[in-house]
């Protein structure tokens, strides 16, 4: 497992230096677009002296490359800064706000997985026939409206028409539940509070649908077209020779080979449902990241867009590192290859 | 009695812009244990002749197949898809072109011999079917059998894939081989070490042999009786010794002439078609 442990240790690498580009990047982009941090954080009626004692103590008329410095010095101690929006630490608000967003979007992912591979194989396994043309045509449709469409419309048909799902919010106000790890189907468990956690999961239902929909086309689109081209190799006719069953080829022989370039876009699709969630969270007033991280863009609250934005490229990353761990551990050719790289 | 008894086979495709077709009623026998070639130029229909008999065509939907394809007493044409299914793997099996490319590449060799003994016993185990293959593979003079299991198609050599097919190919103890062009991707002298390693196993076993090729020095080597197809008609066909000593139609002829010499002379020249390569089939008899 050697070859693993060094394309381990090559991604890691690798992500650390986009990590400190993306923060160059947004660090610069966040000072340079206009506006006044903190003019817009002390308000129209601060004063010119306020406002001025407020640009000292946040380094802002210091050169761009010493407020980086200064930026990086406080990250290595763990230190985001204060947000000018909520007036507390970044990282305690990120940590307020992340396991909503997280919740959702491993949801969103799971059902992207557990629906769009079997809709993408039983295309393929029917090509040109009625299930082919059923998923086609479905996958087209929810490819082609993008997820916060989906979520009104789930909304007005599940939440108000059809009142099976709660319309809103993470949990009922009846509970109460003391919060550990932030991620409320884990909390609700741990307090023991089973009707908690149900009550957890059915206001995660809805949203977590509406955000997968485009995902799932996504999938089962490029499993079936992965499919199609892994038909026509020779090791499937081998193995429709020796008379296997069409199913156990399908699922088998033929979708194995096609899952690993596959998994790769389905690792980038999870990255575009973390940006998506936004539109999706502000439907279902959800209480998440990607509605913070909007709310302080607006504001010009610069510790907070750095810190939202690195914590969203951090679990982007770790999202790839884990694709990439699992194609190295699925494709033979990796796992036995001495220079460790795909 | 003859274990496969092709009578007016006729295949056609249905495509967009009509119908193609492919196959204009072959007749052919093989007798149990026999060894028969079917030889011809690429798209002269021999391939597409063994997908046929192996009832691959019958489940594309394109396909228009008309005539009896006898195999063991049933005409497989007349029965429905899932018995067609269950004769695949287990009375009959077939060898392709490329071994490393028809082995799963996401597979071992171990468990892709465990699934083509499983098409006989469904209940074989693991260890009764690694000891199964292990045997299996010596039989083909594989050295290390137990390193061969273990290892994917990528990892071992052409010919030992090779080695590896011909072995699944034969494990269930199979009434017919279908061989098409086994080797052609392989250099010559390992083609030539496992084909000949092929025909000693089949005539050890009493196996029936549909080999396909265009290769005319292995065929003779190889084969009891010839067929020679073109167009997808069979234009000549008898006993190899005659049909090499004495080849009677002109397609024949023409197809042996474009064999290069060893000796040197240049690449010999071919006419593209001519009209005596439509010219009625010759049958030889014993002895001609």
């Amino acid at each position: 497992m050697s070859a693993v442990l060094r394309l381990l240790l090559h991604r890691l690498g690798i992500s650390l230096i986009v990590l400190i580009g993306v923060s160059m990047l947004i660090f610069s982009i966040a000072r340079i677009i206009p506006g006044d941090p903190a003019r817009i954080a002390l308000g129209p009626n601060a004063t010119v002296e306020q406002i001025t004692k407020l640009r000292g103590e946040m380094n802002l008329d210091a050169p761009l490359p010493v407020q980086y410095g200064f930026f990086l010095a406080d990250i290595s101690r763990g230190d985001l800064g204060t947000s000018l929006y909520t007036n507390r630490p970044v990282t305690q608000d990120i940590a307020q706000f992340l396991p909503a967003t997280l919740e959702l979007v491993f949801l969103a992912g799971a059902i992207m997985v557990a629906v769009g591979l079997p809709l993408g194989i039983l295309a393929a396994r029917y090509r040109g026939r009625w299930p082919d043309h059923f998923v086609r045509v479905l996958a087209l449709l929810t490819v082609s409206a993008p997820g916060f469409v989906w979520a009104v419309i789930l909304m007005l048909l599940f939440a108000f028409y059809l009142p099976l799902f709660p319309i809103a919010g993470r949990l009922s106000d009846i509970y109460e539940i003391e919060r550990t790890t932030g991620f409320l189907t884990i909390d609700t468990l741990l307090a023991g509070n089973f009707a908690a956690f149900k009550d957890a999961v059915h206001h995660l239902i809805l949203p977590a649908v509406a955000l997968s929909l485009s995902g799932i086309g996504q999938a089962a689109r490029l499993t079936r077209a992965n499919m199609v081209e892994t038909y026509d190799k020779p090791y499937i006719e081998m193995a429709q020779a020796y008379g296997f069953h069409p199913s156990r080829i399908a699922r088998s022989y033929a979708f194995k080979p096609s899952l690993i370039p596959s998994l790769t876009i389905i690792g980038l699709d999870f990255a575009v449902m973390l940006g998506n969630a936004f539109l999706v969270e502000a439907v279902f007033a959800w209480p998440g990241l990607s509605r913070y991280g909007v709310a302080v863009i607006l504001r010009k609250d610069l510790n907070a867009i750095m810190g939202t934005v690195l914590v969203i490229a951090v679990t982007f990353l770790i999202v790839n590192i884990i694709v990439d761990l699992l194609i190295a551990f699925l494709n033979p050719r990796i796992r036995y290859s001495t220079r460790g790289t795909s | 009695m003859s274990i496969l008894d092709i009578k007016n086979l006729n295949l056609a495709f249905k495509t967009l812009t009509g119908q193609v077709d492919v196959l204009h009623g072959i007749d052919l026998n093989i007798a149990a244990g026999e060894k028969v070639a079917l030889v011809g130029e690429s798209g002269s229909g021999k391939s597409v002749t063994a997908r046929v008999v192996l009832g691959l065509l019958q489940e594309t939907r394109s396909a228009r197949i008309n005539g009896s394809v006898v195999f063991d007493g049933q005409d497989i044409n007349a029965m429905p898809a899932r018995k067609r299914a269950a004769l695949r793997g287990t009375k009959m099996s077939m060898i392709f072109q490329d071994p490393t490319s028809s082995l799963n590449p996401m597979f071992t060799v171990g468990n892709q011999f465990t699934e083509v003994l499983r098409r006989r016993d469904h209940k074989l185990s693991k260890m009764a079917s690694h000891d199964r293959a292990t045997k299996l593979l010596e039989e083909v003079a594989i050295p290390d059998p137990a390193r061969v299991l273990g290892s994917y198609a990528f990892q071992l050599s052409g010919g030992m894939n090779q080695r590896v097919m011909i072995a699944m190919a034969l494990a269930n103890r199979p009434k017919l081989l279908l061989a098409d062009e086994p080797g052609t991707a392989l250099d010559v002298s390992v083609q030539a070490q496992t084909v000949s390693l092929m025909r000693d196993l089949v005539e050890e076993n009493g196996t029936s042999v549909l080999f396909i090729s265009h290769n005319l020095g292995v065929v003779r080597e190889f084969a009891d009786r010839v067929y020679v197809i073109y167009r997808g008609r069979i234009v000549e066909d008898g006993p190899t010794a005659a049909l090499f000593a004495n080849p009677l139609h002109a397609y024949t002829r023409a197809l042996m002439s474009a064999v290069p010499r060893i000796t040197g002379a240049g690449l010999p020249e071919v006419p593209e078609v001519s009209d005596d390569f439509l010219a009625a089939r010759v049958s030889h008899t014993e002895a001609s």
